[in-house]
């Protein structure tokens, strides 16, 4: 059981009191790819942090002064400052904490992962627009074979690279910024797309082995359980899956 | 600056021979708003460099080498390694060139100038589409989108209480976000910063920064290009010389 397993607020909850100090605070969705993002650097981090998961059907009121846009995710510290925006969180994260750091020190390294950031950009709205058409029994083929166009530049990388991971030998923080949406492939219906990319499905297993990846994890059925209530404009999706 | 071809390569040029040690290439194009980011970024740190001016209208083949996408800009080190996407290029020299810091050193504020550069991610291609229908068809949506974009912008500099948005000197999101400002009076929309006064104030205070004043634009040298930009032809690149 992670510890962001917990009820989401929605409209007419009580906004939450301020972050303590020692701690940041993150809102975050349990079933999001974005979030996802912020919550493998966290762990990986070893960053002690709390979670408050968002209605993102039924936002209360107060989230947006927390995002112009009701968007998750944001992190809060305990100096009240925010910063939304996947990407940005994830970098703030590592800038601001000690210990391990997930982008590498040299620059052009740094500047690398960015680059690569960029290439992957297609991929989460095809991947969503996949699962959006099967579910509603709509044909996939043409955004399959785009996905799978996204997927062969990003083998092409792994092998003029020759390394396991997309920023060398280890994991980093690249990898960690790709991982959500590869963990949703089969959940999601759509696991052939990596049928014809070796080096990517090397890269998938050596990422399960990821002790930060392994522990967010979530259960294939219950994301399937979201993914049906979701669907189905099922408020309660959110909350799928959690004992009351 | 030394080296580098004001006229821009084409198809059929000769690649460039390797970058020589102590200094860093920029391949670029006069006009590109991208590019500028750049080069403003280099001028500001004082770093040594040399321009390549490459003409996007008939790239040389050897430029897809570079920047496999083929666009501007592009950093070559003397030792080859190639950095691309302009905002990655402007923080890359940031980070590899100590001196002159123009990212903030604080992560908050540095991710607040990330957010900044997130709320401007609009206007590049609002612009671009403000060009491509001078005069040819109504353009009213994409002006209550753009007054919406500017709106978006003053609320910050409102909510800061500072001059640029970084806070009271120039930073890199001011740096970042200026090359488009350049292009209002040419395409006939300096009315849109009326209804937002410290956008306005702020564009004043760029205009007087020495590093901005150093590459000027010229308003009839850009509308000179746009007009042979959007024709396609070979010569826009290079129009002015």
């Amino acid at each position: 059981m992670t510890d962001d397993a917990t009820r989401t607020l929605g409209k007419g909850s009580i906004p939450p009191g301020p972050v303590p100090e020692g701690i940041i605070r993150l809102y975050s969705m349990r079933f999001c790819p974005y979030a996802h993002r912020t919550r493998l650097v966290l762990r990986a981090k070893g960053i002690r942090h709390e979670v408050i998961n968002i209605n993102l059907r039924n936002k209360p009121e107060w989230y947006f002064t927390k995002h112009p846009f009701g968007q998750i995710p944001v992190l809060e510290n305990s100096k009240c400052q925010l910063i939304y925006e996947s990407v940005i969180a994830c970098e703030y994260l590592d800038d601001a904490y000690p210990g391990r750091k997930l982008y590498p020190y040299d620059p052009y390294e740094r500047a690398r992962q960015k680059m690569l950031l960029e290439l992957f950009y297609k991929v989460p709205h095809l991947t969503k627009e996949c699962l959006v058409a099967l579910r509603c029994g709509r044909d996939c083929a043409d955004l399959k074979l785009a996905l799978r166009q996204e997927f062969c530049n990003l083998e092409e990388i792994l092998g003029y690279q020759n390394t396991v991971f997309f920023g060398g030998d280890c994991i980093s923080m690249i990898d960690y910024l790709f991982w959500p949406w590869f963990e949703r492939l089969d959940v999601y219906g759509i696991a052939d797309c990596v049928n014809h990319t070796p080096a990517l499905r090397l890269w998938i297993a050596a990422m399960k082995q990821d002790p930060t990846v392994c522990s967010l994890l979530t259960d294939k059925n219950t994301f399937l359980g979201f993914l049906n209530l979701y669907f189905q404009n099922n408020p309660g999706a959110f909350d799928y899956g959690l004992s009351c | 600056m030394s080296g580098g071809t004001v006229r821009s390569l084409g198809k059929g040029s000769a690649p460039p021979g390797p970058v020589p040690e102590g200094l860093i290439r920029v391949y670029s194009m006069r006009f590109c708003p991208y590019a500028k980011r750049t080069l403003l970024v280099l001028r500001a740190k004082g770093i040594r460099h040399e321009v390549i001016n490459i003409n996007l209208k008939n790239k040389p083949e050897w430029f897809f080498k570079k920047n496999p996408l083929g666009l501007v800009p592009v950093l070559e080190t003397s030792l080859g390694q190639l950095v691309y996407e302009s905002a990655i290029t402007c923080e890359y020299l940031d980070e590899a060139y100590p001196e002159k810091k123009l990212l903030p050193g604080d992560p908050y504020e540095k991710a607040c100038q990330k957010m900044v550069f997130e709320s401007f991610s609009k206007v590049p291609s609002l612009m671009v589409s403000f060009l491509r229908k001078q005069n040819k068809e109504d353009c009213s949506d994409l002006k209550e989108e753009l007054h919406k974009e500017f709106s978006k912008l003053e609320e910050i500099l409102t909510n800061k209480k500072t001059t640029f948005f970084g806070g009271n000197s120039l930073s890199m999101i001011d740096y970042l976000i200026w090359p488009w400002f350049e292009w209002l009076e040419a395409l006939e929309l300096n009315e849109y910063v009326d209804h937002t006064p410290n956008l306005k104030l702020w564009m004043a205070s760029m205009k007087n920064d020495p590093i901005v004043s150093s590459l000027p634009t010229d308003v009839k040298t850009l509308r000179g290009f746009f007009n042979l930009y959007l024709q396609n032809s070979p010569e826009a690149c290079d129009y002015g010389l």
